[in-house]
């Protein structure tokens, strides 16, 4: 184990910020916690548990513009004149130019779940499900180190040792580092994470840090809250998906999508193209399956158009679709969608509930 | 459901950087529906089977997924018949021959041909079902030898929104075809039957031991077709389908299509009912 002395924090930034961009929780004027890039002089951010939206974005785009083409604008009248381009008469393509944009990036700060959450979007990004490999997540994926630093102290709303992780996890994590007395504890699991830690400013970790270290550990492992069993969750789903209970426990949400767009691991994108005066660029853009347009046809017909089967959707392919075809929840039990859900749904109660035998469970209403 | 070999699938540097392919003929099928006949710049062959679909771009204007129409059989320029609906399909009744489009594909899983070799093949359209089965109907006269008795039913709103008319004119004078449609709704000038596709099946024999019956159309369809088969004997694992959903990426990410753990635009859009019976929301 080794050990970089407090006042030695932002040498370290600084000198990973001179290999290429860091990113960390930063405190903004208005009191919000987000990922950003890090600058030297700036605060990292560590005693506020988790950043308002998990580090998804520096590797999942939230709008990513993977191409970009022009038109020849022959055949228009006027410079000037308005063009809409693929419907103006005699245009021809001139170039379509693909982007991929990876620049190498130290995620700094990041919570043992925020890192599993990179793990198990991994499977669909690459292909594990026999499909394709994505060249613009894996592109970032490759160039990211990340550094976790253990929960010492989680939230009522963590639940991660229920999914199977831990505040001081490590899955996905290249480093794990430990608030301790006077600094941080470090530890690399991967080759990349070996690299960082040659920074001069590391020392041996001495036996009394060290220790400090595995009791914060083991501490915070015993204070995280197991809201429910995750045995025999993916089977109860599946028995219980005609339930009318998820009518119940639909009712008060407002298909915002916050709680896709706080999650570490909701991958849904949609595609959409801009043009300006011939020169256009197609991106992709986080999209959120509670909306009633996302499964929409153009035929008219729309296979969820009832709320409660976009809601059902989202637990079920967390802890259902996901699971049978991965081999891997996606879900790190991390508790922004908790949180952050304006009408206060709470994903324990709605597994609590649609995720036992429906007999042994209390009705909805008075869950929470 | 299992997806194609990465290597049999024309992976490009980026599964989302599109072909361009040249709009070589357009032909006004109905008030609404356009045949849009298209080579890829290229000059190479699609290389599909029928049932793939496409992803399909105007640049600037925006991608969405349409089945491929014409039969592989065919040679290396391609079919897709379209209707004008929304902002794409009216982007693409606009452009001119000469003009160029992306395309993304071909993607997805196709109908079986294999499991219909020597077999009676019992084609059922209905409406827009009829544009992917084109290509499989096509496919199948081209390859007549091959397969046992091939019947078509095809069901529409009414007369005027019918498809493929000259062709059909030609499928009827076939003694190696059996095709049927019905009308909804008659006009004056209708002779033949009215009622939905169901009621093509009172004067058919079905073997359901030899025969395959494919079926694309509206999610209703679906659900009195499949019941009519299956009365007559045929076994789920037998009759194939082909599911419309909104597939955005077309290759197993976005979400959009996804039915349970199933995306329709990898793992289909085929499915034979046995596959599909056990997907909640599959039929819906």
């Amino acid at each position: 184990m080794r050990f970089l002395a407090q006042d030695q924090l932002e040498a370290f930034l600084g000198h990973l910020a001179g290999q290429g961009r860091v990113v960390a929780p930063v405190k903004g004027a208005d009191g919000v916690v987000l990922f950003r890039p890090w600058e030297p002089g700036m605060a990292v951010e560590l005693d506020v548990l988790l950043a308002k939206q998990a580090p998804k974005d520096y590797v999942f785009r939230q709008s990513e513009t993977y191409l970009r083409f022009g038109y020849q604008m022959e055949g228009v009248a006027a410079a000037g004149a308005e063009v809409t381009a693929a419907t103006d008469r005699a245009h021809a393509v001139l170039k379509v130019e693909p982007q991929n944009d990876a620049p190498a990036q130290v995620i700094f700060g990041l919570r043992p779940c925020d890192a599993r959450g990179f793990v198990q979007m991994d499977n669909v990004f690459g292909g594990y499900g026999g499909f394709y490999f994505d060249p613009y997540y894996n592109a970032k994926r490759e160039a990211t180190t990340l550094v976790a630093v253990t929960c010492r102290d989680p939230r009522s709303t963590c639940f991660c040792t229920a999914v199977g992780g831990n505040p001081a996890g490590t899955e996905g994590a290249d480093v794990l580092m430990t608030q301790v007395e006077g600094g941080l504890t470090a530890e690399a699991f991967t080759e990349k994470g070996e690299e960082l830690l040659a920074f001069v400013g590391f020392s041996e970790a001495g036996q009394a840090q060290t220790l400090y270290a595995e009791t914060v550990k083991e501490q915070a492992v015993a204070r995280v809250d197991v809201p429910f069993e995750i045995e025999g969750v993916r089977e109860n789903l599946r028995a219980n998906i005609e339930d009318p209970g998820w009518h119940d426990l639909c009712m008060r949400c407002i298909s915002c999508g916050t709680c896709t767009y706080v999650c570490p691991n909701c991958y849904c994108f949609n595609i959409t193209d801009e043009i300006v005066e011939g020169k256009g660029e197609r991106m992709r853009t986080w999209d959120n399956c509670f909306n009633p347009l996302y499964t929409l046809e153009t035929s008219g017909h729309n296979p969820r158009e009832q709320k409660s089967n976009r809601f059902r959707n989202r637990f079920s392919h967390k802890f259902w679709y996901y699971p049978e075809k991965y081999d891997s929840l996606l879900c790190s039990g991390c508790g922004r969608c908790i949180t952050h859900c304006p009408t206060r749904i709470d994903i324990r109660e709605v597994l609590r509930f649609m995720g036992s035998p429906r007999s042994a469970a209390a009705p909805a209403g008075e869950e929470a | 459901m299992n997806p194609l070999p990465l290597a049999e699938r024309r992976l490009k540097p980026s599964p989302f950087l599109p072909d361009l392919a040249e709009i070589i003929r357009k032909d006004r099928l109905t008030a609404t529906e356009t045949l849009y006949r298209l080579r890829l710049a290229d000059g190479s062959e699609l290389g599909h089977t029928p049932g793939q679909f496409l992803e399909v771009s105007v640049l600037g204007i925006g991608e969405a997924p349409f089945s491929i129409s014409s039969s592989p059989t065919r040679g290396e320029a391609f079919e897709l018949c379209i209707r004008r609906v929304g902002d794409v399909t009216k982007a693409l009744e606009r452009l001119e021959l000469g003009s160029m489009v992306g395309v993304r594909g071909p993607l997805g899983r196709g109908f079986p041909l294999s499991t219909m070799r020597k077999q009676n093949v019992l084609v059922i359209a209905g409406g827009l079902g009829i544009v992917p089965l084109r290509s499989l109907i096509t496919n199948l006269i081209d390859e007549r030898d091959d397969f046992d008795d091939v019947t078509i039913l095809y069901g529409c709103k009414n007369p005027g929104e019918m498809l493929f008319k000259d062709e059909i004119a030609q499928w009827v004078t076939r003694d190696d075809v059996d095709f049927r449609v019905t009308t909804d709704i008659a006009d004056p000038g209708w002779k033949g039957n009215v009622g939905p596709v169901t009621t093509l099946f009172r004067r058919l024999e079905v073997h359901p031991a030899r025969t395959v019956p494919v079926m694309v159309g509206p999610p209703v369809m679906f659900k009195h077709v499949v019941k009519q088969v299956l009365a007559c004997g045929v076994p789920e694992d037998r009759i194939v389908l082909s599911l419309e959903r909104r597939m955005k990426c077309g290759i197993g990410e976005c979400g959009h299509c996804q039915i349970n753990g199933v995306y329709v635009c990898q793992d289909g859009p085929v499915f034979t009912y046995a596959e599909l019976k056990r997907l909640e929301e599959a039929m819906l």
